[in-house]
């Protein structure tokens, strides 16, 4: 069978077809009218839209208690990133207890696939991609995150806590 | 020379050797930590056992002398099991360091895990909690939690660096490594207690978190830190060169090399490097350009000026690079007047017994070699006298890749500042040259890069006259020149570039087994099939 | 029955000092030997069949014989590093009769050929070592050290060196480590001390009871020494008794001797109103035995390996019916953690994993399957080390929790001891 039809022999009976669509058209403006609460739109950007718990947005990098980052600057996710799009400069951290961590984090976001593999490959729940989705920037450097942006921006309120606590994870003898 | 039976292979092995090095000359794998061949048999890690035919305990390979008709294997149950528990032994105290471990990645502990491991954990207890980030000495940190106490690294300081600084302290699973007291871990040869520690116990201060060691590659080649002329093997990536480390080679290292050997990635990296050709006319103010062009332009300054141009060569590139370099100045030109820059004259016969010698140069030999071959037989008085008498107008200088050996950097640009062109060959970046500090005060100078000892191929030879023939490794700055261009272009021939592609590409023959492909089936549908990668 | 042949003059304070003991016939047998040829004393001591009293009862006469043959300089060392718990006749042998000690000593040295020797004892040790410095002043005084003695040619220097304490310095090359400065930690075999010991030369180390009894096979003969013990293992031992026994204390019995006639006759039984129910009989690091099994046992060497333990140093250890057993499996494996040298791995973290595992038993954070990783952990620790160390943490594991399984898996479900009832929490503070 041919994909393509021939327009030719579909033309006379267009009418019907015409006819039809209007109707649903027809159909939602009046249900529009009559209950907004039935609209299948919304009105972006004043309204936003809610997406599940498991949408996977913007990065965020996670802090410890004391608001310092969870990252240990381990560079798996670095390592598993398909997009190639993490850089992280390690550095020795004068506590001894933490040992390593980055003293620079970088997402090029427009490189991202956000496939979250990251947040996979994370040994210590540092890194999660979050809710948020609209990124707008007006120049190249807007688009890679520091960790400034990454952990401490202003929708995180302060940073957003680790599940997994060295403190506790010391005390239980692991 | 007794004959043994490593798990069906039959082996000879010369009288007196182990059932380890019997494995080793096999090629059978058998796990082992505490064993290393440069070092006494320690025989703490009891990973090694296996099964000796007549034999009703497992012994350790590591210390069983080989006897004639003996039958080894490591195949049977309770063998295999043995080794698991072992390795879980290893294992219960160790801590869950790995993501900030430098080690991870090239872990003894976790190659031998994954090959015998026990893979069901029933250590359920607290683990026991010792000193971490210990500082050993200027170059090595110690993490107490993560050690397997080998003893590899107080064997090394009591055998081969003969300087006792380590020891294990402490009793039982309490048991610590450390410095004795009063002591540091400071000798010419502390990083190879970091090499040889099997997990990531010991780890070296310069290299500490700068890359995860899955990021690097590596290649052989030959250090150009001295007469010694050790294997050694660097590691690098895109970013640049990160780590040096010994290859075996017993007839120059043995297992190990200096400290001051492992620096000699540095000075290849590019912030150490002259990146473009540099030229500085009169007062005029520095203007760069592509080496090659550099190089070219010379010609008519070399060609005009042959019989006022000398050549300083220093012992630090390649004797191919030597004989093509006075091969085609001396041809095109008869230059003759090759003079040899040592600077290290004094202590050329010094030897501090293990690695280190006094010439810090690793071709010093090759050069003389090249110079005999060519009967270029001159004194440095010579170069002195007639740069007094200005007898000589350009001056090409191959000047030192590796600064640091070079004390008298200084004292010798003086004297060359008293040429009226002077041409620098070099790789490593000598800011007296560019900067306005008045330390050369050649009227023009002309500076060529040249490829540091990693990007380019040859041979040095070293103190005992051993040639020893290395493969470049990798590419840091991709304009540079080796000094067998240098001379091509001087001489005012072109370069022929190895062309890039150099087989006709889609030949279905050349294509590689693992390549990813299309499969053309049916019309209009194409169908991925993917090898391993 | 006890009999007194070492033990024969232990009553006597004089018998400490050289003239007492010189009065109970000291120093003659030391005359007899040193005209006797070497190779004969070494044959005479074969001939006896003495064994090794410090615990693994090999024969001395052959161990001598390993010695290479040739001029190297060798050495004699006594172990007197007392460390097995449970043993204290070495103690007691040198504290009562330092003499009988010097002079087996000498012969023993003269036999193979040593011109120095030392006895290593335990630093715990006080009074025997001021005892034994002093009796080693007497001696060289009466010219049976130092140059010439007796006028035979022979010389031969002896010293007192004091351990610091280490359970592991009573392992023969673990205490040569000691000797020669280093740490305390066994040595790979081979080479064996006999080709390769103290200072890398050849070395023979006796306990003090075995060098202490060559001086009575010289003095009886080889068929003398016979008159006590079974055939395969002649002469007597001292028992270090101990435990919940009427009157503990050291016993001289022939080999061969019932170890219930021990418990019961020298002992003087149990303490009334209890019930034997195991018995140690060589020392901390030996299975145990239970009651029906002490009932069959004689004190041999090859009756108590047939009940799969062994005769060790001699310490008998006596268990009766108000011991929990888990709580001794927790003061055993403490030590055993503690005594670790750390050098082999399956002993450095098998000791630690055991103690923690019986522990948490003992604190009621036990598992019932604890219980079977216990013996797990224990079976891969056995025969997997340089010395002996970890076999001995390791079989007190196996053979408690085979044979008390009960009232194991009774503290792990009760969280509370069968015997005491209570916890051990409870019990330490």
């Amino acid at each position: 069978m041919s994909i393509v039809q021939n327009s030719a022999q579909k033309s006379k009976w267009y009418l019907p077809g015409v006819i039809g669509g209007l109707g649903i058209t027809m159909k939602h403006l009046l249900k529009n009218l009559i209950s907004k609460k039935s609209m299948q739109t919304i009105n972006y950007p004043e309204e936003k839209y809610e997406y599940g718990p498991r949408f996977k947005g913007n990065h965020i990098l996670t802090v410890k208690k004391d608001g310092s980052l969870r990252c240990t600057a381990c560079m798996l996710c670095a390592t598993n990133c398909p997009a190639e799009c993490i850089k992280i400069t390690a550095s020795e951290n004068p506590d001894p207890k933490v040992e390593k961590f980055p003293i620079s984090y970088e997402i090029d976001i427009l490189r991202c696939v956000f496939c979250g593999f990251c947040e996979e490959a994370c040994p210590v729940d540092a890194i999660r991609l979050g809710p948020e989705w609209q990124t707008p920037g007006l120049s190249g450097s807007n688009f890679t995150y520091d960790i400034n942006h990454l952990a401490y921006r202003p929708a995180l309120k302060g940073g957003i806590q680790s599940h997994v606590d060295d403190e506790e994870r010391h005390k239980e003898g692991i | 020379m007794p004959k043994c039976t490593i798990n069906g292979k039959e082996v000879e092995v010369k009288d007196g050797q182990t059932i380890m090095e019997a494995f080793k000359k096999a090629d059978e794998p058998i796990a082992h930590y505490c064993y290393h061949p440069g070092l006494s048999v320690a025989g703490v890690c009891r990973l090694c056992i296996c099964d000796i035919e007549g034999n009703p305990r497992p012994q350790i390979a590591c210390n069983t002398t080989v006897t004639e008709g003996m039958k080894v294997s490591t195949k049977s149950d309770k063998v295999k099991e043995g080794v698991k528990w072992v390795l879980d032994f290893h294992l219960i105290n160790h801590p869950l360091d790995c993501p900030i471990c430098d080690q991870a990645g090239e872990c003894g502990l976790q190659e031998q895990y994954m090959a015998f491991g026990k893979y069901e954990p029933e250590m359920a207890e607290k683990k026991v909690k010792k000193h971490k980030v210990v500082d050993l000495g200027p170059t090595v940190v110690l993490d107490s939690e993560r050690c397997i106490l080998c003893s590899r690294c107080v064997r090394f300081t009591e055998e081969v660096s003969k300087t006792n600084e380590l020891g294990i302290f402490n009793r039982g699973d309490r048991s610590e490594i450390g410095c004795v007291e009063g002591k540091s871990l400071d000798n010419k040869y502390s990083l190879n207690t970091v090499d040889i520690c099997p997990v990531g116990a010991l780890t070296s201060k310069d290299f500490r978190f700068k890359q995860r060691v899955w990021y690097l590659k590596d290649s052989d080649t030959v250090c150009n830190g001295c007469s010694t002329g050790c294997n050694v093997k660097v590691y690098f990536n895109k970013e640049g060169m990160f780590r040096v480390k010994p290859v075996h080679n017993e007839q120059v290292n043995g297992y190990w090399m200096c400290d001051e050997g492992r620096n000699i990635y540095q000075f290849a990296n590019k912030e150490n490097r002259f990146e473009k050709g540099i030229k500085k006319l009169g007062g005029a103010s520095l203007e760069t350009m592509l080496p090659g062009a550099l190089a070219k332009e010379l010609h008519q300054l070399v060609k005009s000026g042959k019989d006022q141009t000398a050549v300083v060569l220093t012992g630090q590139y390649t004797s191919e690079e030597y004989d093509s370099f006075i091969g085609t100045l001396s041809k095109e030109f008869g230059i003759k007047k090759v003079y040899h820059w040592n600077q290290n004259e004094k202590q050329m016969g010094d030897f501090d017994g293990l690695l280190i010698r006094g010439d810090k140069n690793p071709n010093t030999k090759g050069l003389l070699k090249v110079f005999e071959k060519h009967q270029i037989k001159t004194e440095w008085q010579d170069l002195e006298k007639s740069l007094e008498s200005k007898s000589i107008k350009n001056l090409i200088v191959a000047g030192p890749e590796n600064l640091s050996v070079f004390a008298d950097m200084d004292s010798k640009l003086a004297l060359f500042s008293k040429a009226e062109n002077l041409i620098w060959l070099g790789a490593a970046k000598v800011e007296a040259l560019t900067s306005d500090s008045g330390k050369v005060k050649n009227k023009n100078i002309f500076v060529i890069p040249l490829k540091s000892f990693v990007e380019k191929e040859g041979t040095f030879v070293n103190h005992s006259g051993l040639e020893q023939k290395f493969k470049k490794a990798t590419t840091i700055l991709h304009e540079t020149l080796t000094l067998t261009e240098v001379a091509i272009l001087f001489a005012g021939k072109n370069l022929t570039l190895p062309s890039a592609v150099e087989k006709p590409a889609f030949v279905e023959s050349q294509r590689r087994s693992d390549q990813v492909q299309l499969e053309h089936r049916k019309k209009n549908e194409f169908v991925f099939k993917r090898g391993t990668l | 029955m006890e009999v007194k042949y070492l033990t024969e003059f232990y009553h006597l304070d004089e018998f400490r000092f050289l003239d007492g003991y010189k009065k109970h016939g000291g120093y003659v047998q030391l005359d007899k030997a040193l005209k006797m040829q070497p190779q004969q004393i070494i044959d005479e001591v074969k001939a006896s069949g003495l064994r090794g009293r410090g615990g693994a009862g090999f024969s001395t006469g052959m161990k001598w014989s390993f010695l290479p043959k040739n001029n190297e300089p060798r050495y004699l060392v006594c172990n007197a590093d007392e460390g097995e718990p449970g043993t204290f006749k070495d103690r007691l042998m040198m504290e009562r009769a330092p003499h009988q000690l010097i002079e087996g000593m000498i012969i023993s040295s003269f036999a193979v050929g040593s011109k120095k020797s030392y006895i290593y004892v335990r630093g715990e040790y006080d009074f025997p070592i001021k005892v034994l410095e002093q009796a080693i002043e007497e001696a060289y005084k009466a010219g049976y050290l130092g140059k010439n003695i007796l006028g035979s040619g022979f010389d031969h220097d002896m010293d007192v060196y004091r351990g610091a304490g280490a359970y592991i310095c009573g392992e023969e090359t673990g205490l040569i480590s000691s000797l020669e400065g280093s740490k305390g930690q066994p040595k790979l075999k081979p080479p064996f001390p006999a080709v390769q010991g103290y200072l890398r030369k050849p070395t023979i180390v006796n306990n003090v009871e075995t060098l202490a009894a060559v001086k009575y096979i010289i003095r009886d003969g080889a068929q003398g020494y016979r008159k006590y013990g079974t055939e395969k293992a002649a002469g007597t031992k001292l028992f270090s008794l101990s435990g919940n026994v009427k009157t503990p204390g050291n016993y001289e019995v022939p080999l061969g001797y019932p170890l219930m006639d021990l418990i019961m006759k020298e002992g003087g039984g149990m303490k009334p109103g209890r019930k034997l129910k195991a018995v140690i009989p060589g020392g901390s690091s030996a299975p145990v035995l239970t009651a029906e099994e002490v009932a069959k046992a004689t004190l041999d060497y090859e009756c108590l390996a047939g009940l799969g333990t062994m005769l060790g140093s001699g310490a008998v250890i006596v268990i009766d019916d108000s011991q929990c057993m888990v709580d001794m499996l927790g003061v055993l494996m403490h030590f055993y953690h503690h005594e670790s040298c750390g050098q082999c791995t399956p002993c450095r973290e098998g000791t630690g994993w055991l103690n923690k595992i019986v522990h948490s038993i003992l604190e009621g954070r036990g598992r019932l399957q604890d219980i079977d990783l216990l013996i797990k952990v224990a079976d891969n620790m056995k025969g997997r080390t340089i010395c002996a160390l970890s076999d001995a943490a390791a079989l007190p594991v196996l053979s408690f929790v085979s044979k008390f399984r009960d009232e194991f898996e009774f503290y792990v479900r009760e969280g509370r001891s069968k015997v005491r009832g209570n916890f051990y929490a409870q019990m330490h503070h």
